[in-house]
């Protein structure tokens, strides 16, 4: 077991930066999901980690181990990838007892210890046969009991779960949790590009775009705390509101303008001219006639997800997507809204940085 | 008619038209062939007479007996079959490394060198005839089916073909079983060789194909009648002063190519494979 420290790691690929100037500490046994949209320098991160890649600048530290110049033969770590690249010519048995046989491990021990393995994850039926032969579920535990099995200082998954379909994908988020950090308690770094993950699987959440760290923090800082406007719509769904306008203040009050509205802001907001105000649809009083301080819009259509329904709302080019009651019967017309004045956060229209919230 | 109708009648005049395209082709590729089967059953007096007759008159086995009453006959499909074990083995070892080289490692020059190799495709083998023959001489090899293997122990084709096959597998498995601990080494004999055992088929089928039926470089090679391969010992065995008998080599190359059918009816799919991984990814 071991932390995972990057100091001003940079990866070009030609002309493109893929990742710039990344300064990250994974400590020892945490969960860290590296965040963000398909090319946003998260797997070049990672391939960096695992030393299939090497940083053009940087230093990168495994436990007390500098990395850059090891193998990654003799690093130490294990991934799993995306397609699960199991050894398709293999049985079950020989692609988990890989690993041992290729850094010399007697074969008895090894018969063992992927007896073991194999049990743990509830595989030990499947040894004989061949990874075609398998579900893309049992893949992906073979895939994980060919890299557990040689108890890996670290831990690397390449989204593993996107080529699961959608039931067996919410099941096995919850199991590699439990199994990784409640049962192992083994540090990983995990990669994804889906939000939901991130937020239900990892300790700390770091969100890249475009080959630069945005923020990193647990799951409640990276939602309620977002450091940018990046931050604030890639996590949460649907995406929080971003309305451009100006800070008006009259008579001690203080008023967010747009042409469309006006709407009344808690007097501790800084100074600012220009302004993009933002919400997120959950954190939206709704009603369906006119009450104070509420905003009058056009609700276009209503999508109905169960408990959770989402109305748009438009003005101009500006869609306002917001939750409406589980009850709520129209589907168009006029409503009403408000957002929560203590879930209210201003961004920098030209930075993008959150200044207020 | 109903528009459904016409373009049923369409469909059908299609496949008409292609199926009269393909029995042509066939015919003109199979008559040659058909017409050593019958030819092997005349005698040369009938063989040669034109226009050509088609049925055998009188029907004669001499050509055969005459075949098997050569001394030399059982020997020269013996060097053959070592000729041609000698190329498959040396291509299988030889264009594989030589494909994963070129579709996995990273060194400096691969693509130059990659196509350096390639182009050397183009160039016929009568230009390289006499370099070839010097190098062999100058090891003291004329004369001996090892020195004639030598020089087809590995094949631009086949290295191309393997090269092809091993860019088409999934970067990330190998990726994986660097990560599992293999180095190029080891990933070569633990992961690529076993996964190619497709494209090593087509490798082989070709090579059968070309050294089992090679005449040019075993004629220019071999000297002495004991060393022939089956082709050139049979237009070695027939041919007199003046003429050459061709009847009993009809029926030695339908003796010859027996194993060939035989191979390429068990195998074909290898072969179409072997066409499918060179064309699939280019």
């Amino acid at each position: 077991m071991a932390r995972v420290l990057l100091k001003e790691v940079t990866k070009r690929f030609g002309n493109l930066i893929a990742v710039n100037k990344l300064n990250l500490e994974i400590k020892d046994g945490e969960f860290m999901v590296l965040l963000g949209p398909s090319g946003c320098g998260k797997s070049t991160t990672l391939r960096m980690i695992a030393g299939l890649e090497t940083p053009n600048e940087g230093e990168i530290w495994i436990g007390d181990t500098l990395v850059n110049e090891i193998d990654p033969t003799k690093r130490n770590i294990a991934m799993v990838f995306q397609s699960y690249a199991l050894y398709p010519h293999m049985t079950v048995f020989g692609n988990i007892e890989f690993p041992l046989r290729m850094s010399g491990v007697p074969k008895q021990e090894r018969a063992k210890k992927v007896k073991e393995v194999a049990e743990f994850l509830g595989i030990a039926d499947l040894l004989d046969r061949k990874p075609s032969q398998l579900s893309g579920g049992q893949q992906q535990r073979v895939a994980l009991a060919r890299a557990l099995v040689r108890e890996p200082q670290v831990f690397l998954l390449d989204e593993p779960l996107s080529n699961l379909d959608a039931k067996i994908r919410t099941q096995m988020r919850f199991e590699l949790k439990k199994l990784l950090s409640y049962e192992l308690g083994i540090t990983t770094i995990y990669v994804t590009h889906d939000q939901v993950e991130a937020m239900t699987m990892a300790d700390r959440i770091a969100v890249m775009n475009k080959g630069v760290l945005q923020q990193v923090g647990t799951p409640d800082e990276i939602f309620y705390k977002p450091s940018n406007t990046f931050v604030a719509t890639f996590v949460g769904s649907p995406p929080m509101n971003l309305i451009k306008g100006e800070i008006r203040r009259k008579d001690g009050e203080v008023f967010f303008e747009t042409e469309y509205f006006t709407l009344k802001l808690s007097p501790d907001v800084p100074e600012a001219e220009e302004i993009i105000l933002g919400f997120r649809p959950q954190h939206v009083d709704v009603a369906l006639e006119q009450k104070d301080d509420y905003i009058s819009g056009k609700l276009l259509g209503v999508e109905k997800l169960g408990v959770e329904n989402y109305g748009h709302i438009t003005y101009g080019n500006t869609d306002i997507v917001v939750r409406v009651p589980e009850d709520i019967r129209i589907s168009r017309g006029e409503i009403y809204w408000k957002p929560q004045k203590n879930r209210i956060y201003l961004f920098d229209p030209k930075t993008g940085k959150t200044i207020y919230g | 008619m109903t528009p459904k109708e016409r373009e049923n009648l369409i469909k059908k005049a299609w496949i008409l038209i292609t199926y009269v395209v393909l029995i042509t082709f066939a015919l003109v590729y199979l008559t040659p062939f058909i017409r050593s089967i019958i030819a092997s059953f005349m005698n040369w007096a009938q063989a040669s007479r034109y226009p050509p007759e088609w049925i055998p008159n009188p029907f004669t086995l001499e050509n055969y007996e005459k075949l098997f009453r050569l001394e030399l006959f059982p020997r020269w499909i013996r060097n053959t079959a070592l000729y041609a074990g000698l190329i498959i083995a040396g291509n299988i070892l030889f264009s594989t490394m030589a494909g994963y080289a070129f579709a996995r490692l990273r060194f400096p020059g691969r693509d130059a060198i990659f196509s350096a190799l390639l182009s050397l495709m183009m160039i016929p083998m009568f230009v390289t005839l006499v370099p070839n023959y010097i190098i062999i001489y100058k090891l003291g090899l004329i004369d001996n089916i090892f020195g004639l293997a030598l020089l087809g122990l590995t094949n631009v084709s086949s290295i191309f073909l393997m090269r092809q096959y091993f860019m088409s597998l999934s970067n990330e498995i190998f990726e994986a079983a660097r990560l599992d601990g293999c180095g190029p080494i080891k990933s070569f004999f633990f992961i690529a060789l076993p996964l190619a055992r497709p494209a090593l088929g087509a490798v082989a089928v070709y090579q059968f194909l070309g050294s089992w039926n090679a005449f040019i470089g075993p004629l220019i090679f071999l000297r002495s009648p004991e060393n022939f391969t089956l082709p050139v010992g049979l237009s070695f065995a027939f041919q007199r002063a003046m003429w050459v008998e061709y009847t009993p080599i009809i029926a030695g190359s339908i003796v010859a190519s027996a194993p060939t059918i035989i191979l390429f009816l068990l195998l074909n799919k290898y072969l179409i494979r072997g066409i499918v991984i060179t064309g699939g990814k280019g």
